[in-house]
């Protein structure tokens, strides 16, 4: 394990996408969760214009909520796609060098070889899972006045909903990167599985005709995104009447999970039986 | 490993299979067999019932024309494809990945990272195969790669991909080589250059297995052959026998019908062809003209035209392509 884990290292530590693209994934997400309140409370005094009762502005960095709020906002599809790509390039550059054969051929097992590459996605999960962590603390300690150790446990279970999200996600692009082979074969079509042809299904399985409680919430992507379902802005509820989430349950993490599971089963079933 | 071998070194025939290490005479073992592998590719028969034996020690040459089937051969026992049919053995057991860790490779094209340095690849090859770093510096300067250990893979020329290719096989002494085509568009220099260290490496006592599509180079460097065609091999022996090359002359005599029957109780005959008026014999052997005559005149046939005829390597191995098909 330790053995595989040297070898990925040294297979990205002078790869410059590879730093750019990590770069990128927090320049977005730094600017996002900087924007959010921002935009939240925009958003409420345009609805302020047209409502005769004024909605109050809203404070989305304070505990307990802080952890919601931001696992949510580090796991919209926008930003998600960063690591995601990161991973399809990693995987795909194997084919495009050929040194998955060389790999092979110097003696690695076809399960070694996947293995790899999901103790790199499990470890960038855990280091991004880290720095969020981190940076939701820090956010949430400049924002909160009276901090009890209670208030900053209470809604914690985000995080964890944050690493099952990132974890899952990049199992996904994994699943496109060793299918598909091609660098970009496999970034097109990732991307619009992710932006269009799952939100298409979704809306297509979500109506009545079809089902009426719909199987859409079970999707792939969706299943993934479900995790860290709503920010905690009470406005939302008001308006639009959603029921927020409570915390980030065990049987919410049990799909993407199961599809993680599927996944990785696929790639290795399909690794052996395919020629080099 | 480290015995002394004589059958290593080339110059010498390599049919006495025998080894003196500094202790014990004894017989030299399969390092590989192949038993009846096929592989197809649609309507491509690429390896056809290939049966194929290397011992410890030999340089063992698979010949034949582009498409004959030695890639895919080289391909199916490093594992990267699967035999349709048929299986082989590493040391007489199972392939695993601890018989490749064993064998050192170069296939087709280098394969490295075009972002990392020589240094930095060799490293990754060296983690899979469980060595430690300090040979990457020998097998750098044995390459000829040293001064440049530090650029990138993707400034480097074609010859020196395929020398780095060369470097990373011979990591950590393998006790096998596997070269497809070792010498592929390398200018006269490199192809010098690689043989001689082919050479070397069989005088170390590594076995090696080399495809070729060049007579020419299975002949300066291999003791042991095996010719293809069409996924069939043709047959296999030591190079001394399989490509010996047959001297032919051109005879005429006075008396043409006593010529055609005396020659044959000639040692080392082979055929004759009738070409008007002369006849043109092939030996399997070298022939002195001067041994021939006398021969010939004993049996009281009194010849009115010898003349030696010289084939080239590239000939035999087209007329012996030509005789198998």
């Amino acid at each position: 394990m330790i053995k595989l884990l040297k070898i990925e290292f040294k297979k990205i530590r002078t790869y410059r996408i590879f730093w750019i693209l990590i770069g990128l994934y927090f320049v977005f997400l730094a600017a996002g969760l900087m924007m959010a309140e921002f935009m939240v409370n925009n958003m409420v005094d345009n609805m302020n214009k047209h409502s005769p009762i004024p909605f109050p502005h809203v404070a989305i960095y304070f505990f307990p909520w802080v952890w919601q709020n931001i696992s949510f906002f580090a796991t919209i599809r926008y930003v998600l796609i960063f690591p995601a790509i990161v991973i399809i390039i990693l995987i795909t550059n194997e084919y495009s060098f050929k040194t998955i054969r060389q790999n092979m051929i110097n003696g690695m097992s076809k399960a070694e070889f996947l293995l790899s590459k999901l103790l790199l996605i499990l470890v960038i999960s855990v280091i991004l899972t880290f720095l969020l962590g981190l940076v939701t603390f820090i956010i949430g300690i400049s924002h909160t006045s009276g901090i009890t150790l209670q208030l900053i446990l209470q809604k914690s279970s985000f995080i964890v909903g944050f690493f099952i999200t990132i974890l899952c996600f990049q199992v996904l692009a994994l699943f496109f990167a060793f299918m598909l082979r091609n660098t970009g074969l496999s970034i097109a079509l990732f991307t619009l599985y992710v932006f269009i042809v799952e939100p298409i299904v979704f809306y297509f399985l979500k109506s009545p005709i079809v089902h009426k409680n719909g199987i859409s919430p079970y999707l792939p992507v969706n299943s993934i995104l479900r995790v860290t379902e709503y920010p905690a802005i009470p406005v939302l509820k008001q308006v639009m009447g959603l029921t927020l989430q409570d915390s980030v349950s065990m049987s919410i993490c049990l799909y993407p999970l199961i599809y993680a599971i599927l996944f990785i089963a696929t790639v290795y079933i399909v690794l052996l039986t395919r020629d080099l | 490993m480290h015995s002394f071998c004589i059958c290593n070194n080339p110059v010498l025939p390599a049919s006495k299979i025998y080894c003196f290490s500094p202790f014990i005479l004894h017989k030299l073992e399969t390092v590989l067999s192949i038993r009846n592998i096929s592989k197809r590719y649609g309507k491509i028969q690429a390896v056809d019932d290939l049966n194929l034996e290397v011992m410890k020690g030999q340089v063992f040459g698979l010949l034949g024309p582009n498409g004959s089937g030695k890639t895919t051969t080289l391909s199916v026992i490093l594992e990267l494809i699967r035999p349709g049919s048929g299986d082989f053995q590493w040391f007489g057991q199972p392939p695993s990945k601890a018989s490749r860790k064993r064998i050192g490779s170069v296939i087709e094209s280098p394969n490295f990272f075009p972002y990392l340095s020589p240094v930095n690849n060799l490293k990754i090859v060296a983690d899979i195969k469980d060595l430690g770093y300090d040979d990457i510096g020998r097998v750098l300067n044995l390459t000829g790669l040293y001064e440049r250990r530090n650029s990138r893979f993707r400034t480097f020329s074609f010859g020196m991909k395929q020398r780095l290719a060369v470097a990373s096989a011979l990591l950590g002494n393998p006790d096998i080589l596997i070269l497809d085509e070792p010498t592929n568009g390398l200018d006269p220099q490199g192809i010098a250059h690689i043989r001689e260290l082919i050479l070397l490496i069989a005088q170390q006592g590594i076995t090696i297995i080399i495809a070729s599509h060049l007579l020419d180079e299975i002949q300066k460097v291999c003791t042991h052959v095996a010719v293809l065609s069409k996924g069939k091999k043709l047959f296999d022996g030591e190079v001394s026998e399989v490509l010996a090359i047959s001297d032919s002359y051109e005879l005429s005599a006075e008396n043409p019908a006593a010529l055609s029957e005396s020659i044959k109780a000639f040692p080392g005959y082979r055929s004759a062809t009738v070409a008007g008026e002369k006849i043109l014999v092939y030996f399997n052997s070298e022939v002195n003209p001067g041994e021939l005559n006398r021969f010939l005149f004993a049996q009281g046939v009194i010849l009115t035209h010898l003349a030696e005829r010289k084939r080239s390597l590239e000939q035999h191995f087209l007329e012996l392509l030509r005789d198998n098909a």
